[in-house]
């Protein structure tokens, strides 16, 4: 022992060397801890397209946050002269300055070159017998004949005017509605309303389905016998169909929507957390807990709820497309929020009428709604797989 | 099997019974009568009025009396049409609508399962990732988009078929698509799920070892078990078709009873809308009933007594 000490010290300092971290960890067989949220999350960002959909979610909320604050215009602004003009124009030339669209409708807009209407132009003269239109811009005349589709557009001496391009509408970038209202501003506005319901509805259902199941998972026996009697019986009625009835009762509003998608759609949440608090009130800890003296209370809240959080993320993720989808179901029907405030559902229900002539008014929030509904799939397919505790690495 | 069948019928009608009374309570918790109307009618037309429909009743008679009527399959006049019934509404609607919807069933079952069979067996291969893709869309695109894209797309664009009513047999192309579209995708989705778990099992390896020809592996061996999650769905799939219709007949125009009923809800016809709530509930709460009983036919491990 104290032979060794001495050639210790008798080393010189210069021959001692630090060994690298690599080598000195290498007996070490442990990884390095990670909560159960870390550890999901580290699953999840490998998976592509729930990434895809996570961003294309935060991306949505931030719009629909922020995005009216950046327009020069507002959700309820009508303008009659500036109806249903679509998102491309296809301009004819007149003179160098001077380009006109032609709408449907028989109405004549003048433009700039690269799509900014300026104003809706009034006829100096109609003639429904020859059928012919005539205006006057910039001191040029403008037939426009409409005996004969397609339509022609000439000048004093009959002569074509030239088509010119297809352009970006300038003003409103993806057109305007049939009181036109801009339809950019109007889909932001209804991302806000949609995407709110979803989010209240779906903490609403959160909220009774984790206290329906675990009360009844807790409690167990005959209670728990009784309330899921309840359940089943709820779950073979059709729930649109109150859902329906809710809102005709309720007046449609933004508030009787919440209320009616909230309490009506708990009773799978209800089933999931039961079955999860089932198998854990069985585990040690809820023994060591009560051993310690915590209530039954503070036993379901702090202890088991916490512990089944996994699958109730999955399932409240898969409920916020079925929102959107439901909202947007009602409004079709007519039972969505009142106007001129203006949800996905209504967007669409309103260009209903209109489609064959404007069939952009549809598909534009018929495309947000498919776009949401595929992020959030996508994000609860990842989560499923990611928050899967048998799947741990 | 008869025990089981007892008490699921008893068991149906407490949940019949239930949404009655659900539906009663909802329909006379509207503030203001049936008649009140924003142009005020006389206050002795109004009297008479519900003297006639039994309005000025107490609840619980009211209440009663239409637990009776339905008992006898009757579910009383509509308030918005004079002469009505809503027993003759649905009578008219029905017909069409159900046609649709055994149409619509079919489908889903016919192409969705072989689908889901076909994309499970090529997995990972240009087969599975078409069926896949186009049932990612299905699932997330909602019925009245598809229903009116293809309108555009077939009936405007291509006027390759009927855009509204019901002429002949095309016409009924486009409603069945649309009303099928979400559940189609989502058999797909689940017969590859399960075919995919169930081919994963030992017995099937046991089963190919054994040489037997690979179509009697996939058909008699893998599919038994396989579609028992598929005959699960039945049930809520034809309550997806059930509310579809509603906007489907809208979109088409077809005089079906999902029409009816969003007319009724923009008429707010109280008693049509509680008569078509109460018959469709009791109609899927029996289909549900017949799913269960299907169910225990296909799966012998399941036994309907216990």
């Amino acid at each position: 022992m104290s032979n060794s000490k001495v050639n210790m010290d008798s080393i010189p300092e210069d021959m001692w060397e630090k060994i690298d971290n690599k080598e000195k960890e290498s007996d070490l067989i442990s990884r390095p801890s990670l909560t159960y949220f870390q550890d999901a999350w580290r699953r999840l960002r490998r998976n592509i397209m729930s990434m895809i959909g996570l961003v294309i979610i935060i991306i949505l909320i931030l719009t629909a946050i922020f995005g009216p604050f950046f327009s020069k215009y507002n959700f309820s602004d009508q303008s009659l002269k500036m109806a249903s003009l679509p998102p491309r124009l296809e301009l004819f030339k007149i003179d160098n300055e001077n380009y006109i669209y032609l709408a449907n409708g028989l109405k004549i807009y003048s433009s700039t070159s690269n799509g900014e209407i300026i104003n809706l132009l009034n006829p100096i003269k109609q003639d429904f017998q020859k059928k012919i239109k005539v205006y006057k811009l910039n001191g040029k005349e403008i037939v426009l004949d409409f005996s004969d589709k397609p339509f022609k557009l000439l000048n004093e001496n009959g002569n074509e005017y030239p088509f010119y391009k297809k352009v970006w509408n300038k003003n409103h970038l993806l057109g305007t509605d049939d009181l036109g209202r801009d339809l950019l501003i109007r889909i932001i506005y209804g991302a806000r309303i949609s995407l709110l319901i979803a989010f209240v509805a779906t903490l609403v259902n959160f909220f009774i389905g984790v206290l329906y199941g675990g009360i009844s998972g807790y409690a167990g026996g005959r209670v728990d016998n009784i309330m899921m009697r309840i359940v089943d019986i709820i779950s073979t009625v059709p729930l649109m169909l109150y859902v329906i009835l809710l809102m005709v009762v309720l007046k449609p509003g933004l508030k009787p929507i919440i209320i009616a998608l909230g309490s009506v759609f708990w009773v799978r949440m209800a089933r999931i957390v039961r079955g999860q608090i089932l198998s854990l009130k069985e585990q040690e800890f809820v023994m060591a807990a009560r051993t310690i003296g915590a209530t039954n209370l503070r036993i379901l809240v702090r202890h088991l709820l916490p512990n089944a959080m996994g699958p109730i993320i999955v399932s409240m993720t898969m409920m916020i497309p079925t929102a959107i989808f439901t909202e947007a179901f009602l409004s079709f029907i007519g039972l969505g929020v009142p106007a001129p405030l203006a949800s996905w559902g209504t967007l669409c229900n309103n260009a209903l009428g209109g489609y064959r002539s404007y069939p952009y008014q549809l598909f534009l929030p018929s495309l947000a709604i498919c776009i949401t509904m595929l992020a959030f799939n996508f994000l609860g397919d990842g989560l499923r797989d990611a928050l899967d505790p048998k799947l741990r690495k | 099997m008869g025990r089981f069948l007892i008490r699921r019928f008893i068991s149906m009608l407490i949940t019949i019974i239930l949404v009655i009374t659900f539906t009663f309570v909802l329909m006379h918790a509207i503030p203001g009568g049936p008649f009140t109307a924003e142009k005020k009618l006389p206050v002795a037309v109004e009297e008479a009025l519900n003297e006639r429909y039994h309005l000025n009743d107490p609840y619980w008679k009211q209440y009663i009396d239409y637990v009776l009527d339905v008992a006898r399959f009757d579910l009383g006049p509509s308030f918005q049409y004079e002469g009505q019934t809503v027993n003759k509404l649905i009578g008219d609607g029905f017909p069409t609508s159900a046609k649709l919807g055994i149409l619509s069933v079919l489908l889903t079952l016919c192409i969705g399962i072989p689908f889901g069979i076909i994309s499970a067996l090529k997995q990972n291969k240009w087969p599975d990732y078409t069926v896949m893709f186009l049932a990612t869309l299905g699932v997330t695109i909602p019925n009245f988009v598809i229903a009116t894209t293809l309108i555009y797309v077939f009936a405007v664009k291509l006027s390759v078929f009927p855009t509204f009513g019901i002429k002949n047999w095309q016409s009924f192309i486009l409603p069945v698509l649309a009303l099928s579209g979400y559940s189609l995708s989502f058999i797909s989705r689940l017969t590859r799920s399960s075919m995919l778990e169930v081919l994963g099992q030992d017995y099937i390896r046991t089963v190919r070892a054994k040489g037997i020809p690979e179509y009697k592996v996939i058909f008699k061996h893998a599919l038994r078990n396989a579609i028992l999650p598929v005959v699960t769905y039945v049930g809520p799939l034809i309550a997806a078709i059930l509310t579809g219709s509603f906007v489907v007949e809208r979109i088409f125009a077809l005089p079906g009873m999902g029409r009816h009923f969003v007319q009724s809800i923009t008429n707010r016809d109280y008693t049509t809308i509680m008569g078509i709530t109460i018959f469709y509930s009791a109609f899927l709460i029996i289909m549900i009933l017949l799913v269960d009983l299907v169910y225990g036919i296909v799966d012998p491990r399941i036994k309907l007594d216990k």
